[in-house]
């Protein structure tokens, strides 16, 4: 809501900017930077770039707070934001989405540690290790689109609707990405599962 | 009746999002239509199997990514956070020597800029020293003859010395060999 301050000394009109859920920035950035990097790291497989698009990701917010009319939740409206930086980086000619080797690059072993085994039998962790591989490998093979809509379903466990909020599409259009990404992980999988070796 | 799930029906069991149904389809069919395929799942042991399987994937999948992504955020976070150095490193004395050499190669174009800045001074100064000396000269001239007019007999009124002294004692002496 705006204020409007008129001081009848010097006859002038000072006008402040709305007031808006986004002003307190620091509490924003404590609640979700950890999600919006996630998402950049798991999307770019970069860490350094992630950082970088992760702090691009809370200037932008701050300086188009304004713009934020609070129709959506704030945790849609910077993972949209995050979605645009991720779409703007990976259309530039310097970078080649997948293919780019780098220091901080992120390999499939280095999230393979990171598979929980709650049964510790031998047998089990490797069966968990390559699944997780398989759908690591298969997301790589998705177009843009694709992967991110997985990755807002399946990473950040967004509704369909979220997903359509942030991605600008129809819901029978998320849905359709979804199928072909799925389609995508599961020939790999039954092909993995027919001809194991 | 195909054998087996479509991988549309496959697809919205891993998606679990019934909250939209597709439009123009009554709830009631949709219903009707997940009836079936739980009835499907209980008899056919391969789609339950590879339904199973593909939940374990997917779940593996973002356990291992969220859990990835954690620990890169903590590392990130502690190399933020140790740019500034800890107080306790405050206290070693290789920090302080290092920044006392810090503090003199810093230092060091500033002195050398001082001294070019002195030389032209220096020349100055030299080229200034004959009017230095001359004025010397001039104060001790001006002293001398201060003490000059100060004296109690005037130079000029001082008697003579005697210019014959000399000559009459050789005179006497001729005179005794004359004798």
């Amino acid at each position: 809501m705006a204020s409007h301050a008129i001081t009848s000394n010097t006859h002038s009109v000072t006008q402040q900017s709305p007031a808006t859920p986004l002003d307190d920035m620091a509490s924003i950035v404590a609640t979700y930077e950890q999600r919006i990097f996630r998402f950049h790291l798991i999307s770019i497989r970069d860490r350094d770039v992630a950082q970088s698009l992760t702090q691009d990701t809370f200037v932008r917010a701050w300086a188009a707070r304004d713009s934020f009319r609070g129709d959506c939740s704030i945790s849609t409206w910077l993972m949209r934001i995050a979605l645009n930086l991720i779409r703007d980086h990976t259309r530039t000619d310097r970078f080649r989405f997948w293919k780019r080797v780098s220091e901080t690059a992120v390999d499939v072993s280095d999230i393979a540690s990171h598979v929980p085994h709650r049964d510790s039998s031998l047998e089990s962790r490797l069966i968990a290790s390559e699944q997780m591989t398989l759908v690591w490998e298969s997301v790589a093979q998705l177009s843009d689109r694709q992967r991110s809509v997985f990755l807002l379903r399946f990473l950040e466990e967004l509704e369909l609707s979220e997903i359509a909020e942030v991605t600008g599409l129809p819901i029978s259009t998320v849905k359709t990405h979804l199928y072909r990404a799925l389609a995508t992980i599961r020939a790999r999988h039954n092909a993995t599962h027919k001809d194991p070796l | 009746m195909t054998l087996h799930l479509t991988h549309e029906q496959l697809c919205d069991l891993i998606l679990a999002d019934s909250s939209f149904p597709p439009e123009g389809e009554p709830w009631n069919d949709l219903k009707a239509e997940s009836d079936v395929v739980q009835e499907h799942l209980r008899a056919c042991l391969i789609c339950s199997a590879e339904l199973r399987s593909l939940r374990d994937s997917l779940s593996h999948f973002r356990n291992a990514s969220v859990s990835y992504a954690r620990q890169e955020f903590a590392q990130s976070y502690a190399q933020r956070s140790s740019i500034a150095p800890p107080h306790s490193f405050l206290s070693q004395p290789l920090y302080w020597t290092a920044a006392a050499v810090v503090f003199v190669a810093a230092l060091f174009p500033l002195s050398m800029h001082r001294q070019r800045a002195i030389a032209p001074v220096t020349a100055t100064a030299a080229s200034a020293s004959p009017q230095i000396t001359e004025s010397e000269s001039d104060d001790a001239l001006l002293a001398d003859i201060d003490q000059k007019v100060s004296a109690d007999v005037p130079s000029p009124m001082e008697p003579l010395a005697d210019p014959t002294a000399g000559a009459a004692s050789t005179t006497s002496t001729s005179n005794q060999r004359n004798d």
